[in-house]
């Protein structure tokens, strides 16, 4: 009899050391075989995947564990080491791969110090001022009879003494009729309207301003032919406070973005809603699963809804804006496609939980079946509809921040380009703008809909 | 006169709620329907208004053949049955007074009470249907903001807008205290005595049985073990339809 016993223990462990858990399946532990075989063989997949040799440690461990395991049969082993074995080899490896690395976040310190102070300095307003310009056009390079470079304008008179301007050479660029000791911006313009050339001079007490300019060949950048004469133009501004303050560019396109993002966000819900209103009748267990027919409907339209509200609502975007093209438009419609599929299914949760028994006694009274949906259904699922509706405007005022970023317009069409061009105190502007409108926002949706439910 | 033969009814998991039911109903007759919860009270009292649809046999009222009745024959044969519920199935968030003129809503034009329009003579109906039941300081309240016995009242104006032949009350007092329990039924009564109107009623209670009954059905799964005079009801009678743990049930033994 014993001689019997470790005979087919023998037999175990001898096939459990040959394939992991076979030991355990000839023994009838089907569970702890297929556990077993299954830990060993996701655990050397993952390890040759992952393709790091010492890796293969955890996996020969947890076999190893299985032969002790099947030593002690019919008995078996605590399975929390093989378990733990497992799930060092999940993580570790997982780690490796999501490249989870702490230490960048302290090594790029100083640039990220540089990106988050220029974040807190909000470019929203800048103080108001008023502006005095003067212009003259100037040839360049020179023909034989270049136009006389003097212009006045509003009594502002911007000249050039010589004729026209050549490059590396030096010209003189005067002006008369400006405020008197104030700072002055002369800049020149390629044929382009491209700024080739800046210089900060200050006007004298009579409102004169002089500079003497040397011509520098980036003026030419832009020429096709840099030896055909072109027209250039050359501007002198004053500008000075008046005091009070006004949006800045920046807080002037934030403002437009936000703008852009709440209507998005309202209009898509709205309509979104409405069109959700017939879906979620349509997937109400309860109205739906009388007969075939209407239960087929029923499963299409659950299915759809299910389909539709996995897919994010960016995803959508990017299709649309291949459709339709960049702009808040297709942005509308990611979010209200995404918005038709949560809502139809919220609905159509609340139709299923509603009270019968108004319905029965509504239609106890000789009601037809729009006065028994206008006077026992409707009243019931209301302020549930509203209040999810509501919601569901919190929830799109967040995306659509973001549905900019493909392309769908509002505020993140505007962040997304000033991320692109490193324009960090306008992308903190637009962070506050958007953290203070959504705040805002998600203080009276909730306040409403505590009254409603 | 509420007629009905050999009513059956399966449902479609098979359970057979009523079997080859037959009785008569004279006009202004007081009748109670006993028996234990599952026994076919609620599936007897929806089938005389087709809430639910019975599987064989006939019900007529004056000679109007109820079971065969479709669409616009069915809801004018449905007006002039109110009916009461245990729950009062009120509805909650709407006004007691649009609760009270959902009970006219088989007289109006479909389309125009749709739109939420009644007729100023119907409020007028529905304000003195709520000053008979006492409830006309309520209309404004919101249905749920009422006491049970104050909904049920609700429930009664609800029922009394359709000048009904005929009322079908599924354990009105159920869920109520026994004082209230006398009320309502007080008010039914009321509404049997005054206006002639014949009344189906589901009860539990014995001292209720004996004392607003003109006479009784008791119904045991389903089938008719017992018709006659409350007073033949004695005690071996109520537990033979009750069954042997029953016990001697007052709606007052409380008090």
């Amino acid at each position: 009899m014993k001689e019997k016993t470790s005979r087919s223990r023998l037999v175990s462990i001898f096939l459990s050391a040959l394939v992991p858990g076979l030991g355990q399946l000839i023994q009838k532990k089907y569970r702890a075989a297929i556990a077993i075989f299954l830990a060993v063989a996701t655990s050397i997949a993952v390890v040759a995947w992952y393709g790091k040799p010492a890796w293969y440690i955890l996996p020969a461990l947890i076999w190893l564990w299985n032969i002790w395991d099947a030593s002690s049969l019919p008995g078996g082993k605590n399975a929390v080491l093989p378990i733990l074995l497992w799930l060092l080899m999940a993580y570790g490896i997982g780690g490796q791969v999501t490249e989870f690395n702490l230490r960048a976040l302290v090594e790029n310190s100083k640039r990220s110090k540089d990106i988050v102070s220029a974040m807190f300095q909000l470019d929203f307003t800048q103080p108001k001022t008023e502006k005095k310009e003067g212009f003259t056009d100037i040839q360049s390079p020179c023909s034989a009879t270049p136009p006389v470079p003097d212009r006045t304008v509003n009594g502002v008179r911007v000249y050039v003494v010589e004729p026209c301007a050549t490059v590396n050479q030096t010209i003189t660029v005067k002006g008369e009729g400006f405020w008197p000791n104030t700072p002055t911006l002369i800049y020149w313009q390629n044929p382009i309207g491209g700024k080739a050339m800046d210089a900060q001079v200050k006007s004298d007490a009579q409102g004169n301003v002089s500079l003497e300019w040397v011509v520098s060949p980036y003026v030419h950048s832009t020429a096709p032919d840099p030896t055909v004469p072109q027209i250039h133009r050359i501007k002198v501004s004053q500008s000075r406070p008046i005091g009070g303050i006004e949006l800045s560019d920046v807080g002037g396109y934030v403002v437009q973005g936000i703008y852009e993002t709440l209507a998005l966000a309202f209009l898509s819900t709205i309509v979104g809603a409405l069109i959700a209103i017939p879906f979620g009748f349509l997937a109400a267990r309860n109205l739906m699963t009388g007969n075939p027919v209407t239960t087929a409907i029923f499963l299409v339209t659950r299915t759809i809804l299910n389909i539709v509200r996995s897919i994010e609502s960016l995803i959508i975007a990017i299709i649309f804006v291949i459709i339709v093209g960049l702009g808040p438009f297709p942005g509308m419609i990611a979010i209200t496609i995404h918005t038709v599929a949560a809502l139809g299914k919220l609905y159509s949760e609340v139709i299923e939980g509603i009270d019968s028994g108004p319905i029965d006694a509504v239609k106890a009274t000789g009601a037809s079946w729009p006065q028994v949906v206008r006077y026992a259904v409707i009243p019931q699922v209301v302020p549930t509809f509203t209040a999810l509706t509501i919601y569901r405007w919190d929830i799109n005022i967040r995306s659509s921040t973001i549905i900019g970023f493909v392309g769908g317009g509002g505020i993140g069409f505007f962040l997304w380009q000033w991320i692109v061009l490193q324009d960090y105190r306008a992308v903190g502007t637009a962070f506050v703008a958007i953290a203070v409108v959504v705040i805002i926002l998600d203080f009276f949706s909730a306040r409403i809909r505590e009254r409603l439910v | 006169m509420l007629k009905v033969e050999h009513l059956t009814k399966v449902y479609p998991n098979g359970t057979v709620a009523l079997k080859d039911l037959s009785f008569e109903v004279p006009d202004g007759e007081f009748l109670v329907i006993i028996g234990l919860s599952g026994s076919g009270k609620s599936t007897l009292l929806r089938c005389i208004n087709r809430l639910i649809d019975p599987t064989e046999g006939k019900i007529t009222m004056d000679g109007i053949d109820i079971t065969a009745a479709k669409g616009a024959e069915l809801r004018h044969i449905r007006r002039q049955i109110g009916m009461i519920f245990q729950h009062f199935n009120l509805v909650k968030r709407s006004s007691v007074m649009t609760n009270v003129l959902s009970g006219r809503l088989g007289y109006l034009n479909s389309w125009s009470s749709t739109l939420g329009y009644f007729p100023h003579e119907e409020k007028e109906r529905a304000l003195a249907a709520m000053t008979r039941v006492g409830i006309a300081d309520k209309v404004h309240s919101r249905a749920d903001a009422l006491s049970g016995g104050q909904q049920q009242r609700v429930g009664i104006a609800r029922t009394l807008m359709q000048e009904p032949k005929l009322i079908l009350a599924d354990e009105p007092v159920a869920s109520l205290d026994p004082v209230l329990a006398h009320s309502i039924m007080q008010y039914i009564e009321k509404l049997n005595e005054e206006d002639n109107v014949s009344v189906i009623c589901s009860l539990h209670y014995l001292d209720l049985i004996q004392r607003y009954a003109e006479r009784v059905i008791g119904l045991k799964d389903g089938v008719k073990v017992f018709e006659g005079l409350p007073s033949e009801i004695n005690r071996a009678k109520f537990k033979e339809i009750y069954g042997e743990e029953a016990q001697d049930m007052r709606a007052t033994a409380l008090v």
